[in-house]
């Protein structure tokens, strides 16, 4: 793997000079360092780093300006702000511009060593999302339904749309959060449900509520089991699942997030069923 | 369920709204719902997970939605709820619940929020998995935007 190529914004010599060793002891190449709003922008476009890390004080500018611009050049390269100040205040102004993480001096080299390799790691793991999260779903859903209901179930269709689209009956939405966000959705006619309910329950169910009820465990443990494969791929996914919320009206319409998401119909004994997953890029959120 | 978690939707509204075109913030009725809420119009779900766990529906009527994303969007005409429309409320939700959770973490109490997901049709029955739900009814212009609370205990 190519070494992270890293800048160092500080206006103390000493500072950077200790940063440098540490960051050169533990593998990464410092590419160049700045102390000025003019000297950041020259380093940037001549160097492209693929890290910068931030002092908040700098003369004559600080470190949220730099980081403005530094992104206004390149909007993906991660700012980790090192700096003697903390407070949620700071942290707060610094996330609202765009810092990837916020470090306190004097640094702790394991700190930041984790504190890059984590920054650096997202684009990694947001492909890892998109690679395998669909397929884990997928797997989930037949193995959900097979435990459950003794039965299996096919997949037919599987495409990634960007349109709105009519509910079947009923929808049951589950909101996913962790290292990103999105939203499992699962939706099927009123007699898919009843079936389903009815095979879950060992019996007809007695009412409607009933019927939700036992579809909204179901999608519970669906998106429980496939966030817990997820998050054994990688733990820093740290993917939690919100309580299900269920719909069901008329002509009710979905409409597309501004993320992607992949839809897959399953034929199952029971019926037609849609699972619609996606994660949303994104801000990251701070560990 | 707590009446203080409905606090730091209401401090959100108050702060967001007016930087997204809007020139007055009132607070309408608050009520307590049963699990199942009937709506017509507009909803948006978002989840939330932390050190409290739920959902937060915010839903309003077809032509009141039409009306706030129009000043979202500038005073720009919406006449169908387009794909535009329909991200820019997506984007206000997201924005209210975001400052909702800094509002919560100044209150010692750390969530995070999913993505919202946007719905629209009539007569939407809406089942929440906690007992109670908390509604509060604020409004932007006089236009007004119901946010439904379901925190599980």
């Amino acid at each position: 793997m190519e070494k992270i190529r890293i800048v160092i914004v500080d206006d103390s010599p000493f500072s950077i000079a200790l940063l440098r060793d540490t960051l050169e002891e533990n593998g990464y190449e410092v590419v160049g360092d700045a102390g000025s709003l003019e000297e950041v922008k020259e380093v940037i476009k001549a160097q492209k780093p693929n890290l910068v890390t931030m002092d908040m004080t700098l003369p004559g500018t600080d470190g949220l300006e730099c980081t403005r611009a530094i992104h206004e050049i390149d909007p993906t390269i991660k700012v980790i702000v090192i700096s003697s100040m903390m407070d949620e205040e700071i942290m707060k102004e610094a996330k609202e511009n765009k810092v990837s993480d916020y470090l306190q001096k004097p640094i702790d080299p394991d700190e930041l060593v984790t504190s890059i390799n984590r920054v650096m790691a997202s684009d990694e793991l947001y492909q890892l999302l998109e690679m395998e999260s669909f397929p884990v779903f997928k797997e989930s859903l037949l193995d959900g339904i097979n435990r459950m209901t003794k039965t299996l179930l096919t997949f037919k269709d599987e495409y990634s749309v960007n349109k709105e689209y009519e509910s079947n009956g009923i929808t049951v939405l589950i909101g996913i959060i962790g290292k990103f966000s999105g939203r499992m959705l699962i939706d099927l006619s009123k007699e898919t449900a009843h079936n389903i309910s009815a095979a879950l329950l060992r019996r007809e169910p007695k009412n409607n509520d009933e019927i939700i009820a036992a579809i909204a465990e179901f999608a519970n443990i669906i998106s429980g089991n496939a966030c817990s494969v997820l998050n054994r791929k990688d733990k820093a996914l740290g993917l939690r699942v919100a309580p299900p919320s269920i719909l069901y009206g008329d002509s009710v319409y979905i409409s597309a997030p501004n993320f992607k998401t992949t839809t897959a119909i399953a034929q199952t004994n029971f019926g037609e069923l849609l699972i619609n997953v996606g994660f949303s890029r994104g801000e990251e959120k701070w560990t | 369920m707590d009446v203080k978690h409905i606090n730091p939707f209401i401090n959100a509204f108050a702060t967001v709204i007016p930087q997204l075109g809007f020139s007055t913030v009132k607070k309408g009725a608050l009520s307590v719902k049963g699990k199942e809420l009937l709506s017509s119009g507009v909803i948006i779900v978002l989840g939330i997970v932390g050190a409290i766990k739920g959902n937060v529906v915010y839903t309003m009527d077809m032509e009141n939605a039409k009306k706030i994303a129009s000043s979202m969007m500038m005073g720009m005409p919406v006449n169908e709820l387009d794909e535009m429309a329909q991200s820019a409320l997506a984007e206000l939700t997201n924005m209210l619940t975001a400052n909702a959770a800094t509002c919560f973490a100044d209150l010692g109490i750390s969530i995070d929020i999913s993505t919202p997901t946007l719905l629209h049709g009539k007569n939407i029955s809406l089942k929440m998995s906690s007992s109670q739900v908390l509604c509060v009814q604020l409004l932007a212009d006089d236009i007004p935007i119901e946010i439904n609370i379901a925190i599980e205990s």
